[in-house]
This record gives C-alpha cells, sequence and structure tokens, in this order.
C-alpha cells in the first residue's frame, strides 16, 4: 500500500509536468500523459498488469511497469533537449542583438572597418 | 537588377584566419561590399577580416553558422540592400559566380538564385563527399518538394523579400536545408544557376563529417517535435 501511494505521488507529478509540457511540445506531453495515466492504472490493478504483460510476452506485471518508467524517462530526456534548444535560441537572439547594436554603433562613429560598410555598386 | 541595386556580400566566418583575406580581397576586387560576421572566432579571423576590406560585424559567442548568417541578413536589410549573396567563407567559391547568380534573379523574377555545383563544376570533390551530397540532395528533395539539384550549396543570391522573408532558427549546419524548406512553404521564386566550387584541403578539413550530418538529422527531426 505504502509502495503504491508513493507510485501515485510520483506518477501525479510526471502528469502535472506532462500538462505543462504539452504547450511545448505536444507529442512529448500527450505520450508522457498517456504513459502516466497507464502507469497509475497499473500501479493499482497490478493483476491487470500482469495479464496485460503476459498478453504482450513480459513475463511479470512488475516488469511492464518498469518498462513504462524507461519510457516516461526518454520522453523526459527528449523535452529537456528541446528545452534546451529553446533556450539557445534566446542565446541566440541575445547574441545578435549585442552584435547588431556594436555594429550600428561602429557604423554611426565611423570606426575604421565601418568605412568599408555596404555602398551602391557602380 | 537595377544598376543603382544596393548589392551586399554576407559571409559567414568562424575561425577562417588563413584564407579570410584572399576571400574578402577577391570579393572587393569584384567591387561588392562584404559583410563578414564574425562567429566568435577565436583567432583573428574578425581583425583580419576588416583589414582586408569587409564590414564586421561580431558575434560575442560562437552560436553557429546558420546563426551567423541570419545576423549578416539582419545587417544587411537594415543597411537597405536590395540583393543579398551568402557566400563561404573557406574560400571554395568564386567571385565570378556572384553577377550571374543576381542576373539570375532579375530574369527569372525569382527571389532565391542558388547556387548548384551539380549544373556548374566541382573540382577535387572527394568521392565520398560527392555521395554524402547526392544523399542530402535526395533527402531535402523529398521533403522540400522544390526540385534541386543541389541542396547544400552556400553560394545563393536572395532579393530583400526574399531574405526578409525567411528566418533561420537552425544555428548549426541544418540551416541549408532550413532556408530550403521556408522557401517551399512560403511559395517564393527560385531558379539554379550553376556555380564552380573548388575544393582545397582547406575546405575540406572544415566540411561536415558523416557525425555532423547525423547531428543534422536528429536536430531536424527535433524540430519536427517541437512544432
Amino acid at each position: 500500500m505504502i509502495a503504491q501511494l508513493l507510485l501515485t505521488a510520483m506518477l501525479s507529478a510526471i502528469l502535472l509536468y506532462a500538462w505543462r509540457t504539452y504547450r511545448l511540445a505536444p507529442a512529448v506531453g500527450l505520450l508522457a500523459v498517456a504513459a502516466a495515466f497507464a502507469g497509475l492504472y497499473f500501479v493499482w490493478f497490478p493483476a491487470h498488469a500482469t495479464a496485460l504483460a503476459e498478453f504482450v510476452g513480459i513475463g511479470r506485471g512488475v516488469d511492464l511497469i518498469v518498462y513504462t518508467w524507461v519510457v516516461i524517462s526518454l520522453l523526459m530526456l527528449v523535452n529537456l533537449h528541446l528545452k534546451l534548444r529553446a533556450q539557445m535560441e534566446v542565446i541566440t537572439a541575445l547574441a545578435r542583438t549585442i552584435a547588431l547594436a556594436n555594429a550600428a554603433r561602429a557604423l554611426s562613429e565611423g570606426a575604421p572597418s565601418a568605412r568599408e560598410g555596404p555602398r551602391t555598386l557602380q | 537588377m537595377a544598376a543603382s541595386d544596393r548589392i551586399v556580400v554576407v559571409i559567414a566566418a568562424y575561425n577562417e584566419a588563413p584564407v579570410i583575406t584572399s576571400v574578402v580581397a577577391d570579393i572587393r576586387r569584384a567591387s561588392y561590399p562584404a559583410v563578414v560576421v564574425d562567429d566568435g572566432s577565436t583567432d583573428a579571423t574578425g581583425e583580419i577580416a576588416a583589414r582586408a576590406g569587409a564590414f564586421v560585424v561580431t558575434h560575442p559567442v560562437n552560436l553557429g553558422q546558420g546563426a551567423a548568417l541570419q545576423t549578416g541578413l539582419d545587417f544587411a536589410l537594415a543597411q537597405g540592400a536590395d540583393v543579398i549573396v551568402t557566400f563561404d567563407a573557406d574560400g571554395q567559391h568564386r567571385p565570378a559566380d556572384i553577377a550571374p547568380l543576381i542576373a539570375a534573379l532579375a530574369a527569372n523574377k525569382a527571389d532565391y538564385a542558388l547556387g548548384s555545383r551539380f549544373l556548374g563544376g566541382a573540382v577535387n570533390l572527394p568521392r565520398k563527399r560527392r555521395l554524402m551530397l547526392a544523399a542530402a540532395t535526395w533527402f531535402t528533395r523529398l521533403t522540400t518538394g522544390l526540385d534541386l539539384t543541389d541542396t547544400h550549396n552556400g553560394l545563393r543570391a536572395m532579393t530583400r523579400r526574399g531574405a526578409s522573408r525567411i528566418r533561420l532558427k537552425q544555428n548549426r549546419m541544418a540551416h541549408a536545408s532550413e532556408i530550403l524548406h521556408q522557401i517551399a512553404q512560403g511559395g517564393l521564386a527560385y531558379v539554379e544557376v550553376p556555380v564552380t566550387i573548388e575544393y582545397s584541403a582547406y575546405s575540406l578539413g572544415k566540411g561536415q563529417t558523416l557525425s555532423e550530418s547525423l547531428a543534422i538529422l536528429i536536430d531536424l527531426f527535433a524540430r519536427r517535435m517541437h512544432r
């Protein structure tokens, strides 16, 4: 019973996380929701897990739950990758703004390199 | 193109100190203004490029070629460029190919004139690299629906309209196919123009390896999931 409650709390946390993720990466969010719900169901109905596990060719219901957990972890990994990408986009925007601001200042101050700036051909 | 059109050549450069002088000098000799985006180089690329006659825009940190190109496009647009040419920093492109690219824009009423080494020439192109490019071209044709012979060529000309219609988000090398995706999505008119690419030991050393190509594929895949 204690284990079931603990697992329920953890899977509920995953559900909340998936809900938040849904906006950023719908595919990841939906899969995580499905996996978490499946996990919750089997935590409370282990017999069903065993039945399903036997049906798909896995030895025990516990193994099935462990596999589900692995899948959730992998999905979170993918999501982390996406978040890092989003962060990189922010850094890029920041660096670009700095680069363009410095270039504009060099142009207006007539810095040495600015004299070679764009000009009309012919 | 009208004779009064403002043409700007954008060069994204990261640690290209050994070759950037000749690349910039050749472009200046052809009387085009050159904008070098120094992508946070750890060598003297920016300084050398400025001395060779380029206007240099400097990324404070290294972001990748795609990001550098987008910065260059932003800068050129802000300077009122009518036509923007993208040119590789490693010396494998020929400035003589720029004029035909620009002419093709007007002649075909296109927003993009894309250089093709397979319509033109590829000097010293190793067999392995040719196969990799063929695979990349096949993949990009399949995913964009564009009828192209060379999808990973950094030499291209675009109109102001064309440049302002794209927004590169792939910082690293995947931007080549990203540009094509956005051309396809935006329904922008394009034309392929034969160009010659001369491979040297230097430019080959700089080029993409198989593992980088794999990273590009993963990146493109992740982008699909992201949307």
